[in-house]
Formats: structure tokens, C-alpha cells, sequence
């Protein structure tokens, strides 16, 4: 739902001695009341003080993204703001808000509306200087936090103009600014909260404290619908600081007095637990249902066919590719302050979903959700874990009873093993080519499992759309074969799953480009080069809701094809692999990757090469700072760390068992930026994350000449030969 | 429960606590010291890593009653204004996303840098590793730590 432009910048107003323009987030959603009185309300707005301060109020949640920073120079830079002057404040949900960060999104859908905003707010600024010195505002200029008179080359400082701005109405059509005329927005900048975070001053979920909040420690059953055998309430109750023992449908929780407390607490609660049932969830037992659904029709999601007289296919290649459960694994474990008293909930949490958590809370409480107030934290990692807000309503059950603030805090081994998973799934791949090699047909059936972990509208329509989404990186194949059918096959998955950093496409683009450069070696071909090759006709395809412009992707491919020296050789024991994919149709993203084998057998990545197109150019430090991110958690998900699952419970609860990149895994890494003078910018977040594993195991397979198809890569698979 | 005095960022601190209570809730609990941070409570991810006589430790690995009578550095004591070497290299270097594990890596590179004031590649992957960033903020970490060994050389000729 789009509002009109009247809509869009709600208000200008004069509030204590300060100019305040408030506009509904970066959602363009639709009425928000619009009265001075409750500006306050609103999503977002822009505040400017007598003395000078910009305060930028944003929906959007820090998780290491760097929004903060972004958002705010797409601001300053419309605004023509004093970049040191500029202060940041978490908007908090309210009705009809959406802030929910995850997508890639913030910066894609907060662009236009951020810099309307600003330039709105600067042309009143002007327009009350102008009035002020009784000139022309033609005549006048802004920048740096102030306007400037030029015949005259009189200034006046935006503090001292908001008073009179704040008399003016809002411009409808606010001037942007020429691109070319960009000094913030394009420029290396640090980030505004850098400072806060190398001092320890940057304040996390688990950081809150509030007056008389006592501490929780939940004991969760080990698998759905287990109960508790026994427990030894009296341990439990004999340590120093406990103060009660609550049953909760979600488990067993300790209140205590300290943190401490709480955890000896559970410890000495040692809650015995149901046997599972021998059909409770059994990962290698659900392996087997995925290949089998694998070979099924299932949803056909993008079908294209040939025209009739097209070659036959007289060989075919195909491949099964299998991608495993991984969990999120942020080092702050997942936590919430809550406290409920009567019909009233107060929320301090680290989430991407506020108002989901503020729903949920009110549903479980029973009251209005306009009666939970609910404040975001910074977050210690989200890569979408904390879309769930699981741990936010244990917390608020925990409040209720114990009729006190409480923060429950998750251990390292609860985050392991009772969060939402990145869902396995397993990929069927066709290729056929005629008998003069030319390609004919491309299949890819992907069976898998959508999230569970938030109540889907029934109303829900399940489409062919509906089924895309479970499987970006399969239906938006770019590849240019003249028949192309890609199928998502729907398998029940019983334990929690939900969205992972990138989402559903990580395992699809695996399978994709591993399988293009079997298909590539196939017909004896460079793995490169035939990308390139099958990147040929259409400039820009659409595939379902996607448009892909291959000329972006190509221009990536070339781009790390030379600045790798891709082609020419490489040291002995290295072998290197290439891999490529377009997020969305809106990032565009190829990496060249070496890697070599250490002598106990497990693979190095010793450099990559990323080139990444991702539109207009925000912050080129953050874009560089997602792809190093993004390159190190794809080497976690390729050398490192997977989920099983054992009578209904995941196998993993530490660091040690489910082990992620560290320093030393950390490969020399080469970022190039290419189109950054696009017109509008793209997400970063996710786009680095699903070709780098790819890109890993096709240089496995360059230099050990064995297959991956299945992950992650393990010494064992390289020792026999190929 | 006793009574504990420890020293932390040179101010002279009494706690009241279980023996068996890690320094890292005295720190975040008791005291409000919350730069220091939980990520495992096992001694594995190094995000509650302090400093002791300029040498690192895992305030999740030490008891009360170990740490009556002892003196440490949190993050919030390195410097009154992020002018630490490392501090100041992290930020020049923009090491941070998320920011969550930076207080115990700085920590961790201080100890690293005051054994050995001008580390190799080796001894900073080898000393880093034992500690977790989540984010991947370790091309950047590199870079810090031998960044804020050049400025401590240049310092100390």
C-alpha cells in the first residue's frame, strides 16, 4: 500500500524550540494520525534543535548492518547536515508501524523516503533564511548544517532557523539532489556508533537492567510435547538468591536474584525429562524423506519451454545436492527484559520484529497491543534469528508470574539447540544438451521446508509465487537454456525453522552453481567462461517476480575473472573454483576463490576475490565490512559446523560441536565495487552470503577433483580418491 | 555468600557473592560493568575476556572467591576516551559490525600486544582464534592489531 505524496511527510512542527518533520518510516505505509500533538507517534522524524542537533529517529535495528550509519548519511546528505551533529534514537512500534529489519531491505526502501525527507527539511530551512535576510531563496544555499546568503555570503546556522522553519508548510515536492552533487553518500564514513561499541558502552539486550528486575533461567523441554519427569525443586530452592519455581507451558523457569543464581538454579532443578518417543525427529531419517521428495513433481515454480523445433537432448547430466541444518549461533544468546504488571507490558528485547513480539506478547497476555510497550535493543547478531520471538514471550510468561521485572537469558547450549534452524533441504538437477552440445534444458527441484515459526496468514494465497519464495536461487536460474523448469517440493519439517541469514537461498545457489560447473566441465568448458557464455541473450530476463539484468551479473563475473587472473595457473595445491548469483535481481555478487588442503586434510580458503554490484553506493566501508562478513559465514557453513538431530533434539550445544570460522580460517579477501553510481542502492546484508559456498566447493573440486554435494566439507570426503 | 574486594579499573570494589559466582556476573551484575560480555559461560568464545597484569582472562572462568584481592582491566577501563591503541586502531580500521564480541577481542589483542609488542601473522591468527566473531570482523581485527602495534612502536622509540 502505497500513500499518496500528501501522506508521505506527515507534519512539520514547532515543538519546544525545534523544527520536527515526521514521515512514516521507510514503508510508505498507509494513516498515520498526523497531528503536531502526536508527532511523536509517528515512525520516524526528523528533529532539529536550537542549537543545531539533528536527531534522526529510525525503525530500522542495528545488528552489525551498520543502518544506523546509512540511514543516516542518506539523511545528512539531503539534508545538508552537519555530519558531526547528527544523534540517532530507536523507534519503538506503534499502530500501523512496520519496522521489521531482515530482507536486505533498509536501505533499498529507506532510500526515497529518508531523502525526501531531508531535502523537504532543507528547503524550509532555506526558504526561512531567505525570509530572514529578505532575499531570494534561489539565492541561498545549504550546507553544513547551515544556509548561506551567496551574493552576500551571510550564514545562518539551521538552529537558528527552526523556529521559523516550523511556521512554513511542508514542500510537496521536495528538490533532490544530483547525484553528482553527493558528498556524504558515496564517501568511506565510519560508523556514528564505533565509538560507543571499542568503549563497552554500547548497550545490548542483555545489558538492560531495570529497577527491581530479578533474572531467569528457562529449562525447555528437549523435544516438542516432552513433560517433566521429575526435578529436585528443594536443590533448586536451597540456592542462595532463587526466589521462586514456575511451570510454564514453554518449561520449567527459575526466578532469581542474580544471573548466577538463576543458572545454579537450573542446574541443581536438574529436570528429568520423557524418553522421546521412537518417532520423535531423527535428522538422517529426514534426509530420506527429502530424497525421496526430491524425485517428486511437486510445485512447478518457473516454466519455460523451448520453441517447438529445437534440438533434442541427447545427454544429460544431473546431480543431487544436500544442504544441512545450520543454526544462527550469535554470541549474544538470545534474551529479553520483561515486566507485566496488570493489564501492561514493558519489552526491552534485541529484535528484527518488533511489532510481531509486541502481538505475540499481547496475545499471550491477553491485552491490547497498543498495551506493549516494547523498546529495541542493539542487537549481537541477528542473521535472522531474531525475527522469532520466542524468548520475548517466555519472558513476559515469566513476568506474569513472577509479578516482577524479570530478563531471561538463554545459555550457549538453549541457543544452540532450541532456536529456529536454517531448514535442510535437498536438490534435484537436470541438464541436457543436443548432440552438438548446445544447451537444451535445465531442471532443478527443490525439496524443503518452509518456516514454522510465526502463524502464516490462512488468508494466504499459495501460489506459484508463494512457492518461489521457498526457493530463491532455484526459479531465478539466469542461465540462458531454452527449456527450464524449477519445482519446489513441500516436505514436513517438525522441528523449528525459520529464516537464516540469506534466507531460503544459500542451499538453492549451492546447488545451482555447483551443478553449472559440473555441467561446465561436462562439456569441457571453463567454469567462467561457460557462465558467461549461458549469460548470453536477453540483457534482462524476468523470472517470476524477479528481474534479472544479466548484464550486471556478467560485468561481476568479468570483473572477478580479471582482477583474480583467473586462467592463469595457480601455485601447486591450490585449486580455484568461481561461483556467481543475483539476489533478488538487485545485488549482484561473483567471487573467485583459492583454496588449499592443510596436511590434516581440511580445507583452507586462502583468498577471494568478490566483485559486488549492488546499485548506488551508500557506504562503500559497510559494503566491503557485508562481503568480509558474508565470505566468513558462507566458510562456516562450508568447512565448519552442521545441525543433526537425535530423538527430536538438535546434537550440538557448544562452540566446540558446532564449530564457526575463527581468525585463523580467515582467507585474504579482495573487495571490488563495481556501478556504485547507480541510481538507487540495493541491501548488503544477505547478497554476500549464498555464492561464497559454492565458489568454496568448486575450488575443492578444482583441486581434489572430487564432487561436493553435500555439506559441510569434511577431510573424510577428500581422502579417497576421486 | 561473602564479602569480596577486588580491585577493577583501579577503583577498589567490595562485593557481596557466592564463592562459586564468575567474576563476569560480579562484573555485569554487581558492579554494572556491562561492556564485558556472556557468550558461553564455558571459557570457549572469549567474548568476557579481561585483563590481569596486562594478561588476558576469561571472566566466566574465574570464582569469586579466586578473585577477592585481585586487580583487572574491563573495556570500560582501557582508556576515558577510546584513545587505547587498540581502541583507537579498531576504529581507524572499522573493525566492528555488531559489535558484541569487539570488547573481549580488544581485550584479547591487548594481552597479545603487551607479550609481544610487534606479532606476527602467525601469533595473531594463533592468539585471535580462540575467540568468536560471529559477524566476520576478522579481516579487519587483523588489520587493527597490527595497526596498533605500529603506533605502540612508534610510542616507545
Amino acid at each position: 500500500m502505497i500513500t499518496s505524496r500528501r501522506d508521505f511527510l506527515k507534519t512539520a512542527a514547532f515543538s519546544g524550540a525545534s523544527l520536527l518533520i515526521g514521515f512514516d518510516g521507510s514503508r510508505l505505509l498507509g494513516a498515520v494520525q498526523t497531528n503536531a500533538a502526536n508527532s511523536f507517534a509517528l515512525n520516524s522524524w526528523i528533529r532539529i534543535d536550537g542549537d543545531g542537533l539533528v536527531t534522526l529517529t529510525i525503525g530500522k535495528c542495528e545488528m552489525g548492518q551498520g543502518v544506523r550509519t546509512s540511514l543516516a548519511m542518506i539523511l545528512a546528505e539531503e539534508l545538508e547536515a552537519d555530519w558531526t551533529n547528527i544523534q540517532l534514537i530507536q523507534a519503538k512500534p506503534s499502530p500501523g508501524s512496520d519496522l521489521g529489519t531482515g530482507g536486505s531491505d533498509s536501505i533499498q526502501s529507506s532510500w526515497k523516503p529518508l531523502r525526501e525527507a531531508g531535502a523537504a527539511a532543507r528547503e524550509m530551512l532555506v526558504a526561512a533564511a531567505a525570509a530572514r535576510w529578505n532575499v531570494d531563496s534561489k539565492t541561498c544555499s545549504a550546507s553544513g548544517g547551515g544556509v548561506v546568503h551567496l551574493p552576500s555570503n551571510r550564514r545562518l546556522e539551521y538552529g537558528s532557523l527552526v523556529r521559523d522553519a516550523a511556521k512554513l508548510s511542508v514542500p510537496e515536492n521536495p528538490r533532490l539532489k544530483n547525484a553528482s552533487d553527493f558528498n556524504i553518500v558515496g564517501k568511506p564514513t565510519y560508523r556514528i556508533d564505533g565509538p560507543d561499541i571499542v568503549s563497552g558502552r554500547a548497550r545490548y539486550g542483555i545489558d538492560v537492567k531495570v529497577p527491581g528486575m530479578l533474572y531467569s533461567s528457562l529449562e525447555r523441554p528437549p523435544f516438542a510435547g516432552a513433560k517433566p519427569k521429575g526435578m529436585q525443586k528443594e536443590k533448586a530452592r536451597a540456592v542462595r538468591g532463587v526466589r521462586s519455581i514456575i511451570h510454564l507451558p514453554r518449561g520449567v523457569a527459575i526466578v532469581a536474584d542474580n544471573t548466577w543464581a538463576a543458572i545454579k538454579g537450573r542446574q541443581a532443578l536438574a529436570v528429568e525429562w520423557d524418553d522421546p518417543p521412537n518417532n520423535a525427529f531423527d535428522s538422517d531419517e529426514h534426509w530420506k524423506r527429502l530424497e525421496a521428495a526430491a524425485g517428486e513433481t511437486g510445485f512447478i515454480t518457473r516454466e519455460e519451454k523451448a520453441s517447438p523445433g529445437t534440438a533434442t537432448v541427447t545427454k544429460t547430466f544431473d546431480a543431487i545436492y544436500r544442504y544441512p541444518f545450520y543454526a544462527h549461533a550469535p554470541v549474544e544468546t538470545m534474551n529479553c527484559v520483561a515486566d507485566v504488571r496488570g493489564n501492561r507490558c514493558t519489552i526491552w528485547a534485541p529484535t528484527q520484529a518488533p511489532e510481531r513480539l509486541q502481538n505475540q506478547v499481547a496475545r499471550l497476555l491477553g491485552i491490547a497491543p497498543t498495551n506493549v510497550d516494547v523498546n529495541i535493543t542493539l542487537i549481537g547478531g541477528g542473521f535472522g534469528r531474531r525475527l522469532g520471538v520466542d524468548y520475548a514471550l517466555e519472558a513476559a510468561d515469566i513476568s506474569r508470574s513472577a509479578k516482577a521485572p524479570v530478563q531471561l537469558l538463554w545459555s550457549r547450549a538453549d541457543d544452540m539447540k532450541c532456536g529456529h534452524f536454517q531448514a535442510a533441504s535437498v536438490h534435484y538437477l537436470v541438464a541436457g544438451f543436443d548432440a552438438e552440445g548446445k544447451p537444451v534444458s535445465w531442471k532443478h527441484t527443490k525439496a524443503g521446508s518452509f518456516h514454522n515459526i510465526s502463524p502464516l496468514d490462512p488468508k494466504e494465497m499459495r501460489d506459484t509465487a508463494w512457492y518461489q519464495d521457498w526457493s530463491w536461487g532455484c526459479y531465478d536460474v539466469p542461465y540462458a537454456f531454452p527449456t527450464i523448469q524449477t519445482a519446489y517440493v513441500p516436505v514436513d519439517l517438525a522441528v523449528k525453522h525459520g529464516p537464516w541469514r540469506s534466507v531460503f537461498a544459500p542451499s538453492s545457489v549451492f546447488a545451482r552453481e555447483c551443478f553449472i560447473d559440473e555441467v561446465a566441465q561436462g562439456c569441457k568448458a571453463d567454469p567462467l567462461a561457460f557462465r558467461l557464455e549461458m549469460l548470453k541473450g536477453a540483457d534482462v530476463i524476468k523470472a517470476g517476480r524477479t528481474t534479472i539484468d544479466r548484464r550486471r551479473l556478467r560485468r561481476v563475473i568479468e570483473t572477478v575473472r580479471d582482477k583474480s587472473g583467473w586462467g592463469s595457473p595457480i601455485n601447486d595445491g591450490r585449486g580455484r573454483g568461481v561461483a556467481c548469483n543475483a539476489y533478488f535481481g538487485h545485488t549482484y555478487i561473483a567471487y573467485v576463490v583459492d583454496v588449499r588442503l592443510n596436511q590434516d586434510n581440511n580445507v583452507h580458503v586462502e583468498r577471494v576475490v568478490a566483485a559486488v554490484d549492488c546499485g548506488r553506493v551508500v557506504n562503500p566501508i559497510g559494503v566491503e565490512q557485508q562481503v568480509e562478513g558474508g565470505i566468513i559465514w558462507g566458510i562456516s557453513s562450508a568447512l565448519k559446523g552442521e545441525i543433526t538431530f537425535r530423538g527430536g533434539a538438535a546434537q550440538q550445544s557448544t562452540f566446540a560441536d558446532f564449530a564457526v570460522a575463527r581468525m585463523r580460517d580467515t582467507p585474504a579477501i579482495e573487495v571490488h565495487i563495481i556501478g556504485a553510481d547507480a541510481e538507487r542502492p540495493f541491501g548488503m546484508g544477505e547478497p554476500p552470503v549464498p555464492p561464497i559456498v559454492p565458489a568454496i566447493a568448486n575450488a575443492v573440486f578444482a583441486l581434489t577433483g572430487r564432487r561436493i554435494r553435500s555439506l559441510p566439507i569434511r577431510p573424510e570426503q577428500l581422502k579417497e580418491p576421486a | 555468600m561473602s564479602k569480596f574486594d577486588l580491585t577493577v579499573n583501579g577503583v577498589r570494589r567490595a562485593v557481596e557473592a557466592d564463592d562459586d559466582t564468575p567474576l563476569l556476573w560480579l562484573l555485569r551484575d554487581n558492579l554494572g560493568l556491562t561492556g564485558t560480555k556472556f557468550g558461553c559461560g564455558v571459557g570457549v568464545c572469549g567474548a568476557c575476556t579481561i585483563l590481569e597484569n596486562g594478561k588476558a582472562l576469561r571472566a566466566c572462568q574465574v570464582p569469586a572467591s579466586a578473585a577477592a584481592s585481585r586487580s583487572f582491566v574491563t573495556i570500560e577501563g582501557l582508556s576515558p576516551d577510546v584513545s587505547h591503541p587498540c581502541q583507537s586502531a579498531w576504529l581507524a580500521e572499522e573493525v566492528a559490525q555488531c559489535g558484541y564480541c569487539q570488547a573481549g577481542m580488544i581485550m584479547t589483542a591487548c594481552a597479545l600486544l603487551q607479550e609481544n609488542p610487534n606479532p606476527g601473522d602467525e601469533q595473531i591468527d594463533r592468539v585471535m582464534s580462540d575467540s568468536v566473531c560471529r559477524c566476520g570482523t576478522y579481516p579487519r581485527m587483523r588489520k587493527a592489531i597490527r595497526r596498533a602495534a605500529q603506533e605502540i612502536s612508534s610510542k616507545t622509540q
